[in-house]
């Protein structure tokens, strides 16, 4: 398992060009956890604002909106996640993203931080078993106190991939 | 770079594609009118070009294919050989054999040899065959370049070329190397006393002249065809001369201006497409602010050029293309984001137009904002009528944009004359196509998209549409059976007919045969229009026996779907005995949809305007259930199935009962069914935007578009709908 992080972070840091040992991460809340994607795959940060629902689509998918002329699919992140909704409020924003030429929106209670974090200060995820499904974790960051659940976003929103990841851990 | 280059060689495609369209189409017409001599000269000139960008390009298999018709159509274009059926045959095939060759250079496929040779040889033959014309152009190429060429005549050609020879995309290499080609071409020299100062020069005129001395077994004629495309405005001079002469002139003239002055070479170096020439333009640019040492650098690159030019004296072919090669991947890295893969080409008054209206919306905007800087109540008739005028503005910008996208439906057209010349011949039948409306603008997409359901309407006319000739004269009708095509625009959709005036259809015989498949029974009663309408079933067909070329109804349920997938619909009209007509409505252009928006609780859809029949406020009385679920409606005497969109896409309905509620008949591929809505907003044109791109496809959804307030509505899929509910179950995904 540590090895194919290992892999992962290196392949995602390719991706992007990075060549330094840290990398920047825009950091985000869903309630009292703390959760990074890499910087340089979130495009803009906005305000949530209301969506037009899409039939017939699983309750994640919140809708799509309007984002300067191209429809935009937004997910919700503590629905994915199985977390309790809760009331939006004047902090739930949209962090947009690009996961594979796609454009992807994801509702999350508040932005925190862009946080640099030093790649010996990334561990593995935990494994939990069939309880906690952690394929979407690119590692655990350490940040001061602070942890930081670090996605790895292509997993996370291409739905082939989340079936499939599904299936293997079921 | 060899990607850069590769974008060139797309316009070459492109170039050679268009040519091609007018070789086939000028020996189509040549069949008719086989002395006409200008349409000859049109089909030269294209194969012409054809063959000396191919040449250009490498694609030695076009250019050298392309050259034995060429040597085929010149002696038609001297009159040394007449047009016969049997050579517009045979160069209508060559035309095809050609298509594959380039073909087959884009897509790096190999090509089947064996045509190409056989064909190649039957050119030769008849390039060959038939009088005293045969040596000297059934031998072109190869006799051309040998020895044995010094027999021939002496020609000392002189020309200046017209001074728009680079802006028109002309390169004088070619001629050289055309010239080369038929003999032995030497002692090429330039005269280039006309050339101005660097500062003043402009790089797309030409200032040059050249002299040179051609040794060749071609008369004169030939010669003089190598400078076709600039023969209008050159001052071409071609002497016969004698050896001794020129023995003496050919060391001393030539070494002196080359070298002295190699620059003009260079520029006739420059690639075809009459794009500045690199280097030139460079050192124009430079010399804005001459230094010393740019322009020792710039010489000093001059002289390379002239040094490879003192050896190439006598220009040879290999090393000028070697040069030119170099130059064009120079030239295409420098270009190389210009081009874009799929281009469209445009109008230049489209343009114009658009420009002054953005000019106009510029002014209109700060006007506007004149406006609100200091705005008072009692100005408010002013700003309506500026956002009236804004409105105005952008409305008509959005039809020219559209507009850019519009071509011409002749493109499509123009494969049918050859497509029914076959199809004569195969079936034994004489047919005359008549085309009329090509200038009939729409969409490229939808251009590129017709044409496969518009052969085959046209090929089933000529198949099964049409009578035998026998059968037209004993049936008094002219032997000669007529297709026509047609293209006008009817409202806000194109509608395109396909007409013949043969046998029509048979109703009787398509009741038995609908019987017979099982898709009615005997006892149904349908109108004319629902039993032409069986054509379009899938494997339906009234033909004793099917051709190679098509079954009335084999592959009609395919035009039909393709044209409903664009958004378009098909009908019928026939007349026993006198023919039959298809006619294809289509939407002018894919992006943009006439829609109702229609509301069904919170959310807003558009259903396309195009397949909305009618709607009503159902009375109790007419709803009625089939197995105590499956509702109908009751539409003047037909029953109709009804569908409860909220519960097809799962919503919060306002309305669950009916009578309260709108019903929208709709149609889609000759259903019909009745969707319930709460309320119907409006009618508006919708710009389609892709759900595909960032999402997925979402069943029963054809697209999203932005509403007037700015979020997004969807745009329904009505056949996509009907099959989710007739499913009955949503498919969560």
């Amino acid at each position: 398992m540590a090895a194919a992080v290992e892999t992962i972070t290196k392949d995602s840091s390719q991706q992007t060009g990075l060549t330094t040992d840290d990398s920047q991460f825009l950091t985000f809340s869903l309630g009292e956890e703390l959760y990074g994607v890499d910087i340089l795959r979130v495009q803009e940060i906005k305000g949530y604002t209301a969506v037009t629902k899409i039939p017939n689509t699983p309750p994640h998918i919140k809708g799509v909106l309007n984002l300067r002329g191209t429809i935009v699919p937004i997910v919700e992140l503590r629905t994915k996640f199985g977390l309790p909704t809760i009331d939006y409020t004047m902090f739930t924003v949209i962090v947009v993203v690009v996961v594979q030429d796609k454009v992807m929106g994801l509702v999350v209670d508040a932005v925190s931080d862009v946080l640099n974090i030093d790649k010996k200060d990334i561990q593995a995820a935990p494994e939990f078993g069939a309880k906690v499904n952690v394929t979407f974790l690119n590692g655990i960051g350490k940040s001061g106190d602070k942890l930081i659940s670090l996605l790895d976003i292509d997993r996370l929103l291409i739905d082939q991939e989340i079936k499939e990841a599904l299936a293997t851990a079921a | 770079m060899s990607n850069d280059f590769a974008q060139f060689q797309d316009a070459f495609f492109e170039e050679a594609a268009e040519h091609l369209a007018i070789v086939e189409e000028g020996l189509l017409a040549l069949e008719q009118h086989p002395e006409d001599l200008d349409l000859l000269a049109k089909i030269f000139r294209s194969a012409h070009s054809i063959k000396g960008t191919a040449g250009m390009f490498g694609f030695n298999a076009v250019a050298q294919f392309t050259h034995k018709m060429e040597t085929l159509l010149d002696l038609l274009r001297n009159g040394q050989k007449v047009v016969t059926p049997q050579i517009a045959d045979l160069l209508l095939k060559s035309t095809d054999c050609l298509k594959t060759l380039i073909e087959a250079a884009k897509s790096n496929e190999p090509v089947d040899n064996e045509v190409v040779q056989r064909l190649t040889g039957e050119l030769a033959a008849a390039s060959e065959s038939g009088g005293q014309a045969a040596p000297q152009a059934g031998v072109a190429a190869k006799a051309a370049s040998a020895p044995a060429a010094n027999q021939g005549h002496t020609y000392i050609i002189s020309w200046t070329p017209p001074a728009w020879l680079f802006q028109r995309g002309l390169d004088p290499l070619q001629i050289f190397k055309e010239l080369g080609a038929l003999g032995t071409l030497s002692e090429v020299t330039v005269d280039t006393t006309k050339l101005p100062e660097l500062a003043a020069m402009d790089p797309e005129t030409c200032y040059l002249a050249w002299t040179m001395k051609l040794n060749t077994v071609k008369d004169r004629k030939v010669v003089e065809g190598v400078f076709e495309f600039v023969r209008e405005d050159s001052i071409l001079k071609i002497e016969e001369g004698h050896e001794a002469r020129e023995e003496n002139r050919l060391q001393p003239a030539s070494p002196s201006p080359l070298a002295s002055n190699p620059l003009p070479i260079a520029s006739g170096l420059a690639p075809a497409e009459g794009e500045e020439p690199k280097p030139l333009g460079e050192l124009l640019v430079e010399s804005g602010a001459v230094s010393r040492e740019t322009l020792d650098k710039a010489l000093s690159q001059q002289k390379r050029v002239g040094e490879i030019l003192v050896e190439q004296q006598a220009v040879t072919p290999q090393q000028v293309e070697q040069a030119l090669l170099k130059q064009r991947q120079q030239e295409s890295a420098a270009h190389a984001k210009k081009t874009d893969t799929a281009s469209i080409r445009v109008d230049t008054a489209k343009i114009d137009k658009l420009i002054n209206l953005v000019g106009e919306l510029v002014i209109t905007q700060s006007m506007l904002s004149d406006l609100g800087a200091r705005f008072e109540m009692r100005q408010m008739p002013i700003l309506l009528e500026r956002m009236a005028q804004l409105e105005r503005n952008t409305r008509e910008i959005q039809e020219r944009v559209m507009g850019i996208r519009m071509l011409p439906i002749g493109t499509a057209f123009s494969r049918f004359p050859r497509l029914v010349r076959d199809l004569s011949a195969k079936a034994g039948k004489k047919i005359q196509l008549v085309l009329s409306g090509e200038e009939t603008e729409l969409d490229k997409t939808v251009i590129e998209s017709i044409g496969d359901p518009l052969t085959h309407l046209v090929r089933n006319s000529a198949d099964h549409g049409l009578e035998p000739p026998e059968e037209r004269l004993d049936n008094n009708k002219p032997e000669l059976g007529t297709i026509r095509l047609n293209a006008f625009h009817e409202g806000g959709s194109i509608c395109i007919t396909v007409e013949d005036d043969g046998r029509g259809l048979n109703r009787d015989k398509i009741l038995a045969k609908g019987i017979k498949q099982g898709l009615i029974t005997e006892n149904d009663k349908l109108s004319d229009d629902q039993i032409w309408a069986l054509i379009f079933k899938p494997g339906f067909s009234t033909a004793e026996k099917v051709t190679d070329v098509s079954g009335r109804g084999v592959g009609m349920d395919v035009v039909k779907r393709n044209i409903e997938a664009l958004g378009g619909t098909v009908s019928i009209k026939t007349a026993l005995g006198k023919g039959t007509t298809f006619t294809l409505k289509l939407p002018l252009t894919l992006a943009i949809i006439d829609g109702m928006t229609v509301r069904v609780g919170q959310e807003t859809y558009i259903v396309p305007l195009l397949s909305i029949l009618e709607s009503i406020q159902p009375k109790p009385e007419v709803i009625k259930t089939v197995v105590g679920k499956g509702e109908l409606i009751n539409v003047r005497g037909t029953y109709l199935p009804m569908m409860r969109m909220y519960e097809v896409f799962s919503l919060q309905p306002e309305y669950t009962d009916p009578t309260k509620a709108i019903l929208l008949i709709l149609e889609t591929e000759g259903e019909r069914v009745a969707v319930m809505v709460d309320e119907i907003l409006g009618q508006q044109q919708v710009v389609i935007k892709s759900m595909e791109q960032n999402f997925r496809k979402v069943e029963g959804v054809a697209g999203a578009t932005i509403l007037g307030d700015g979020t997004v509505g969807f745009i329904l899929d009505v056949r996509g709908l009907l099959e989710m509910a007739r499913r009955g179950t949503p498919v969560a995904a």
